[in-house]
């Protein structure tokens, strides 16, 4: 206990320095992401050509089956071909973007497509323009789902985020590298310990928007089908 | 009202739909489109608010080229229901029923009085259905705020596409009752789409049968039953012929001549009496319900003659006859 207590007394101020960095690299990420994909999907839900769809999916796709550490290096490679920083935030933001899109981009095409044929019928046949059906209509149908895409997204992230302390980009992971080069589980652990912390109280907060924004007759349907 | 000028569609695949299709549906009519699946009953109907866009042929509403119109515009004035209703799951029941009038921008106060009058013509109970989600409604009451919000902007126009068909026979046949009662105090122009005969002889002033895109017979329910214009009517009715003629056949007609009214009889109307427009299949049942021999006829408030048991027997075996039924 008392080594504890002295652990917090060395380490404690740049935990939190370090924590707040993971945030705000996550975040930031997040709401690149959120938007990029949040447009790219709802843009495919227009556009009539399953053949863009399946391409966008699948780059999507292919992007989240490279290993994190294999995409960061990658990018720094990029990086320094193409004469950007290859260190700090700048890099280790991209690389997490890249990351975080497929899971939101996925949930909002199919969560906007998976509503019913005969409530979209009815609404263009009663006379609402294709924005009011995607905002009166689609996206609120389909918000449960892409909540939980963002939902997904943000526990990965925060993973990921901790390898971008290999290239700079300070966060948690920062503390974890040198715990790792110095061998010294005292710096490990107050890297690794709030990092997973971090996970599963995003995960659990997030949990709880969603059910927060499930529309009340959307969560009776699923109850009466459960 | 509305008229339909040469009206082909043939979809990007090559399916032709609808052939060379020209009817006038006047105003306040129910004109039923009849017809399988693949007759082209609904495509015909989706080109009236322009969900799909005939690929030749002119359909004008009011005289006025409905090509030439905003879409949007033009639904927004056409009230539209349909089988698998599409209730707005995430809206409440007002909010469903209030979809168009608030498109149109009412005032709110407007909305709301309009949502409870509907509410009420659909015979749901506005105070305890107001605020409930579709889920927790049931199949029959789903339909009724479809019919209720396909009437909310109090539309001249309205298409229903088998609005009643998901709904098991009792809730359907219910629905049916109630909607016709409905029609009698509202004054629309409905084309109705419908694969059932029965219920097209119910609910139509005139059907259209329709056969691979092309219109077979347009007429009311006793001509097309009574006198089928082509083979195809012919073998559509097929073996119903005997319950449709039971149907669409009044006692007005089979009526004997009266000979020797009653003046001595009470002027009013006894509680067990047939109207003249009554069907031969509502008669049985009067008599049946009412257990007597004998039922007086009413043609409005007028007493018309008396009705035997046996006159109206005499009657249904003659249509037995002339259908050829022999079970």
């Amino acid at each position: 206990m008392n080594s504890l207590i002295a652990l917090w007394q060395k380490l404690g101020p740049e935990v939190l320095t370090r924590t707040y960095e993971h945030i705000y690299l996550v975040f930031l990420s997040l709401v690149i992401a959120v938007v990029i994909a949040l447009s790219l999907g709802i843009y495919l839900t227009r556009c009539r050509r399953p053949k863009l769809v399946s391409v966008i999916m699948g780059i999507a796709g292919a992007i989240q089956t490279i290993p994190s550490l294999a995409l960061i290096a990658f990018i720094v490679v990029v990086f320094a071909v193409i004469k950007l920083p290859t260190i700090g935030t700048i890099p280790a933001m991209v690389a997490l973007v890249l990351y975080a899109l497929l899971p939101i981009l996925r949930n909002t095409y199919t969560g906007i497509r998976q509503v019913d044929d005969s409530i979209i019928e009815v609404a263009v046949g009663m006379g609402m323009k294709s924005r009011q059906i995607l905002f009166a209509v689609e996206l609120p149908l389909a918000l449960p789902v892409i909540m939980a895409g963002i939902r997904i997204s943000t526990v990965w992230t925060i993973g990921v985020a901790a390898l971008c302390g290999l290239i700079g980009a300070g966060g948690l992971g920062d503390l974890i590298i040198k715990g790792l080069r110095s061998i010294r589980s005292d710096f490990l652990l107050a890297g690794t310990v709030p990092a997973a912390l971090l996970a599963l109280l995003f995960d659990w907060l997030l949990g709880l928007v969603e059910k927060w924004l499930t529309p009340e007759g959307l969560r009776l349907e699923q109850d009466n089908k459960a | 009202m509305i008229t339909l000028k040469a009206v082909s569609k043939t979809f990007a695949n090559g399916t032709k739909a609808v052939c060379d299709l020209s009817m006038e549906i006047a105003e306040g009519e129910t004109l039923v489109l009849l017809g399988t699946s693949g007759s082209g009953k609904t495509t015909t109907m989706k080109m009236v608010n322009r969900l799909i866009e005939p690929t030749s042929g002119r359909i004008f509403i009011n005289g006025k080229d409905i090509g030439r119109q905003e879409p949007i515009q033009l639904r927004r004035k056409i009230g539209y229901a349909i089988q698998h209703v599409g209730l707005f799951p995430h809206m409440t029941v007002a909010e469903n029923i209030a979809a168009v009038p608030k498109l149109l921008r009412w005032s709110v106060s407007k909305i709301d009085e309009r949502v409870n009058t509907l509410l009420e013509m659909v015979g749901l109970e506005p105070d305890s259905f107001c605020d409930r989600y579709p889920a927790q409604l049931s199949g029959g009451q789903k339909q009724r705020i479809g019919v209720a919000r396909a009437l909310a902007a109090d539309p001249p126009i309205v298409l229903m596409d088998e609005p009643f068909g998901a709904l098991d026979p009792i809730t359907r046949e219910q629905l049916q009752d109630e909607f016709i009662e409905l029609l009698s105090k509202i004054k629309k122009t409905i084309i109705f789409v419908t694969h059932d005969v029965f219920e097209a002889i119910k609910m139509g002033d005139r059907i259209a049968l329709l056969d691979a895109g092309r219109l077979q017979q347009l007429a009311t329910p006793i001509e097309l039953v009574e006198n089928p214009a082509n083979e195809f009517v012919d073998q559509f009715l097929g073996q119903r012929r005997f319950q449709l003629s039971l149907l669409t056949r009044t006692i007005k007609k089979i009526m004997p001549e009266p000979k020797k009214r009653k003046p001595a009889r009470d002027t009013s109307i006894p509680p067990s009496h047939l109207r003249a427009n009554s069907s031969l299949i509502e008669a049985l049942d009067m008599f049946k319900k009412s257990n007597e021999v004998t039922l007086p006829v009413c043609d409005g408030k007028n007493f018309v003659g008396d009705l035997e048991k046996s006159q109206l027997l005499e009657a249904i075996t003659r249509v037995m006859e002339e259908t050829g039924e022999n079970s």
